[in-house]
C-alpha cells in the first residue's frame, strides 16, 4: 500500500508517455520484494514436501503437535510363542557323555566362553566358565547341566544362575573374566547320574 | 526522477523480484551456515536428524582423543560443531517418581539403559530400565514415535543391536539382561518393580531380539549380536520385507561387501556374533574375519544412503553409537579407548558432511555417561592411586590451609604401586597403578607410546561409570537448542520437537 500527494490521475498507469513518481517506484518495488520473498519461501517449503508446507501454514499460529502416543508401541508381535518356563539346550538331548565325563553341550554363545575344571560327583557338577569376549559387565549367565545314566541317556537337568540385580550389581570392581559354577544333583537323581553334560543358553555379558 | 518506460518498469519489477528471493534465500543460507544462530528457524526446516553417542565417551576422552591424534591445538570434527553443551545423566532407582514428585529418588550414576531410556522416552529410569519408566509403564520411544509419523529411522550400533543403547529405541523391557534368543525368569523378569512375575506374554519380559525383529521399529538395523537371533527371527525380518544380511538362521554374520551391497528400503545387518571387534584389532590384523566388519563410519553412511533416499514428506531419524568407547574404558585400556572415540569421530564426519550438504538436518553428537573417570595428568606427575598413602578426604579443620598435610608421611609416589608406564615398562606388573603415556602429533618423532617422554598421560579412576556430566555436540537447525546446561531427558523433547512428534 502507498499513498500519494499527487491527484489520482497523475499516479495511476497512463498509455503512451507513462511516468510514475519516484515514491511509487519505490514502493511498488519493495511490494515486489515482499512478494518475491513470500514466492521463495512457498517453493522451497514445497521442496520439503506436502506434510512440511503444512506445518509451515501452521508457523502463522503454533502447530499443535503430536502428543505421545501410546498406540506408537507395537505389542503384537507376529509369531511369537510366550514361554512356558526356563530355557533349555536342544543339544543336551543329541548328547550320551560316557561315564565319569562332562561334556559340553553346543549353546548360542559357544564363542564368548571356555570351560575349565570341569568335574562330577555325586552331588554336583562343577567347572570355570571364563568368558572370553566384552566383560566390561557380567549381566546374566545361566548354565544348564544335563545328566546322564550309565548308558548316556538325559535324566533330568539342574542350572546355574547369575543374575546382576541393577542395585549395586555388576559395576562394583573389576569385571571378573572367570565364574566358577556348581549345579546341584537334583536329589531324585542321586545315586543314578554316571556323567554330565554343561552349556549355556544365557549369556549377557557387555 | 521518474521511469519513463514500461520496459524499464518491467525489468526493475523482475529484478526487485529476484532481490526479495535472494534476499529469502541469503537468509536461509546463512542460517544453514551458521548453526549457532538458527534455533530460531522454523522447525519446518529440519528434515532429518541424526543423533550420535559415544558411549561412555565424557569430556576426557573427546580432549584426550583430540590430542592423541590432531594435537593439543587441533580439533576432533565432532569439536567443531558450533553449539556446545552439557548434560546431567543421573537415573532414578526402582519405584522412583519422576524428578519434583514427592516419591523422586535419584541414583547419581547411569548405566546405558537408563540412559537410553531418557532421551529416547524422555522419562528417568531405574538402571537396567529400557524403554519403561520406573514403575514399569511402557513408554513410547522417539524412533516409534518418528516411525509413526512417516519417517524413515534407523538404528546403528558397535554392540550387540540388543544392547543397551540401541535397545532403548526399539524395545521395551524391565530388565536389559533380557535380551534373547531365550527368556528366562532371572533375566527378564523385574519383581521389585511389578509385585509379581509378569506373563511371559507381556511384552515388557519379551526378550529384545524378540521385539526388534517384529515391530519394524527401524528401518535399518546394522550392528552386532547374531547369537541374539534365530531362524524365527529371520523368518520374522523378511515377512516384514527386510534385506536380511548374513543369515540368524545358520548364524553367518554378514560382512563389509553384503553392507556395501545392500539397496532395500529395510536393511538388517549383523556383522558379528557378539559386539563388533575394536578398530585395534582390525588395524592390527587385516587378514582376519573380524577385518571383514564394517567400521562405524562405514555403517553410519550406509545408513544415511538408505534413509536419505526418500525424497517426499518426511525425512529421516538414525541413532549412531561408538559402544566400544565404554567398554574399553571398564577395561581401563587407554589405547583402545582413544582409538575407538576416533573411530566414532569418523563416523561424525560422515553424519556432519551429510548434514552440510542437506541443509535440513540437525545432528546431535553426546554421550550416555563418563566411563571410568577418564583423566590427563601432568606429565611426570602421579595419581593418588600411586601415592604412598592415600588423602585424608576430609576436612581437616584447618583455615589457613597450610599446617595440616594432606597425607601421613607426605604426598610421595609409592615405587612399588608405580612401577612404570601400565603401556610400557610396567607393563608385567599386575600391581602397578602407573599411568598409561600416549605420544601425540606435537612430540618430537622419535618419542614412543609407553615412554615417560611421551607427553599425553592417561588414568582411570577406576573400571565403572561415573556421575559427571557429558558434552553435548549439534549442528543444524535447532542446534542452539543443546547451546547450554540440560539433562538427558531434554533431548527427548529437543528431538521430538525438531522431528514434530512430541509437544
Amino acid at each position: 500500500m502507498y499513498s500519494s500527494p499527487e491527484p489520482a490521475t497523475t499516479t495511476g498507469p497512463r498509455t503512451g508517455d507513462r511516468r510514475w513518481p519516484p515514491h511509487t517506484v519505490v514502493a511498488l518495488l519493495l511490494g515486489v520484494v515482499l512478494v518475491g520473498a513470500i514466492l521463495f519461501r512457498i517453493v522451497q517449503h514445497d521442496s520439503v514436501g506436502a506434510a512440511a508446507t503444512q506445518r509451515e501454514a501452521g508457523a502463522v499460529a503454533a502447530p499443535k503437535a503430536a502428543a505421545p502416543s501410546e498406540a506408537a508401541v507395537k505389542t503384537d508381535l507376529p509369531g511369537i510363542v510366550a514361554p512356558t518356563g526356563e530355557p533349555t539346550l536342544g543339544t543336551l538331548a543329541d548328547t550320551h557323555p560316557a561315564p565319569g565325563r562332562v561334556a559340553h553341550a553346543r549353546g548360542p554363545f559357544d564363542d564368548r566362553f571356555t570351560l575349565s575344571r570341569l568335574s562330577l560327583d555325586r552331588r554336583h557338577v562343577g567347572g570355570v566358565l571364563t568368558i572370553t569376549s566384552d566383560v566390561s559387565d557380567l549381566l546374566e549367565l545361566q548354565v544348564l547341566a544335563g545328566f546322564y545314566d550309565r548308558h548316556g541317556r538325559l535324566l533330568g537337568t539342574g542350572r546355574f544362575v547369575h543374575h546382576a540385580t541393577g542395585h549395586a550389581h555388576a559395576h562394583v570392581g573389576t569385571p571378573s573374566l572367570k565364574e566358577p559354577f556348581t549345579v546341584p544333583v537334583p536329589e531324585r537323581l542321586r545315586g543314578e547320574v554316571h556323567a554330565a553334560a554343561v552349556g549355556v543358553p544365557v549369556l549377557v555379558n557387555e | 526522477m521518474s521511469i519513463s518506460h514500461r520496459g524499464a518498469a518491467t525489468a526493475l519489477f523482475a529484478i526487485a523480484g529476484l532481490t526479495g528471493s535472494a534476499v529469502a534465500y541469503g537468509a536461509t543460507a546463512e542460517a544453514s551456515q551458521d548453526p549457532t544462530t538458527s534455533s530460531v528457524t522454523a522447525r519446518g526446516d529440519i528434515k532429518n536428524v541424526i543423533y550420535l553417542l559415544g558411549d561412555g565417551m565424557g569430556r576426557t576422552h573427546v580432549t584426550a582423543a583430540r590430542q592423541r591424534y590432531y594435537g593439543a591445538s587441533g580439533r576432533l570434527v565432532m569439536e567443531t560443531l558450533p553449539a556446545l553443551g552439557q548434560v546431567s545423566t543421573y537415573s532414578v532407582e526402582r519405584r522412583s517418581g519422576q524428578p519434583g514428585a514427592s516419591d523422586f529418588v535419584p541414583n547419581l550414576v547411569t548405566d546405558s539403559a537408563s540412559a537410553a531410556t531418557a532421551w529416547a522416552s524422555g522419562v528417568k529410569t531405574y538402571n537396567a530400565a529400557l524403554g519403561v519408566d520406573a514403575k514399569g509403564n511402557v513408554k513410547p520411544t522417539l524412533m516409534e514415535l518418528a516411525k509413526q509419523k512417516g519417517y524413515r529411522t534407523g538404528n546403528v550400533s558397535t554392540a550387540e543391536i540388543t544392547d543397551a543403547t540401541p535397545a532403548g529405541q526399539m524395545s521395551h523391557v524391565l530388565a536389559r539382561g533380557c535380551q534373547g534368543p531365550a527368556y528366562s525368569e532371572a533375566s527378564c523378569q523385574d519383581t521389585e518393580v511389578t509385585g509379581s512375575p509378569l506373563p511371559t506374554s507381556d511384552l515388557r519380559v519379551t526378550p529384545v531380539a524378540d521385539q526388534i525383529a517384529r515391530n519394524g521399529t527401524a528401518d535399518v538395523i546394522l550392528g552386532g549380536g547374531l547369537a541374539r537371533f534365530d531362524r524365527a527371527d529371520q523368518r520374522a525380518l523378511r515377512d516384514q520385507g527386510y534385506q536380511v544380511l548374513g543369515s540368524p538362521a545358520t548364524q553367518t554374520v554378514a560382512t563389509e561387501s553384503d553392507l556395501d551391497a545392500a539397496s532395500r528400503r529395510k536393511v538388517f545387518g549383523l556383522f558379528n556374533k557378539g559386539n563388533l571387534t575394536i578398530e585395534k584389532y582390525k588395524r592390527e590384523n587385516p587378514d582376519s574375519a573380524q577385518a571383514e566388519e564394517p567400521a562405524l563410519e562405514e555403517m553410519t553412511a550406509k545408513a544415511i544412503e538408505l534413509l536419505s533416499r526418500k525424497r517426499k514428506g518426511n525425512g529421516f531419524y538414525l541413532q549412531v553409537e561408538g559402544a566400544l568407547i565404554d567398554k574399553r574404558s571398564h577395561a581401563n585400556d587407554a589405547a583402545q579407548t582413544l582409538e575407538e572415540t576416533k573411530a566414532f569421530d569418523d563416523a561424525v564426519k560422515v553424519a556432519l558432511d551429510f548434514a552440510k550438504q542437506d541443509g535440513h538436518t540437525l545432528v546431535i553428537v553426546t554421550a550416555d555417561h563418563e566411563c571410568a573417570g577418564f583423566n590427563i595428568i601432568e606429565k611426570g606427575t602421579f595419581t593418588n592411586a600411586e601415592a604412598a598413602a592415600p588423602p585424608l578426604n576430609a576436612d581437616s579443620g584447618n583455615p589457613a590451609n597450610s599446617s595440616t598435610p594432606s597425607r601421613v608421611g607426605g604426598n610421595v609416589k609409592d615405587p612399588a604401586r608405580s612401577s612404570g608406564t601400565i603401556n610400557g615398562a610396567g607393563a608385567s606388573d599386575p600391581k602397578n597403578f602407573a599411568p598409561a603415556t600416549f605420544r601425540t602429533p606435537d612430540d618430537p618423532a622419535a618419542v614412543q607410546d609407553g615412554t615417560p617422554e611421551a607427553s599425553l598421560w592417561l588414568s582411570y579412576l577406576s573400571g565403572n561409570h561415573t556421575g559427571a556430566d557429558v558434552p553435548v555436540f549439534a549442528y543444524g537447525p535447532q542446534s542452539g537448542r543443546v547451546d547450554r546446561s540440560i539433562d538427558n531427558t531434554d533431548l527427548f523433547d529437543i528431538m521430538g520437537h525438531a522431528l514434530r512428534v512430541t509437544q
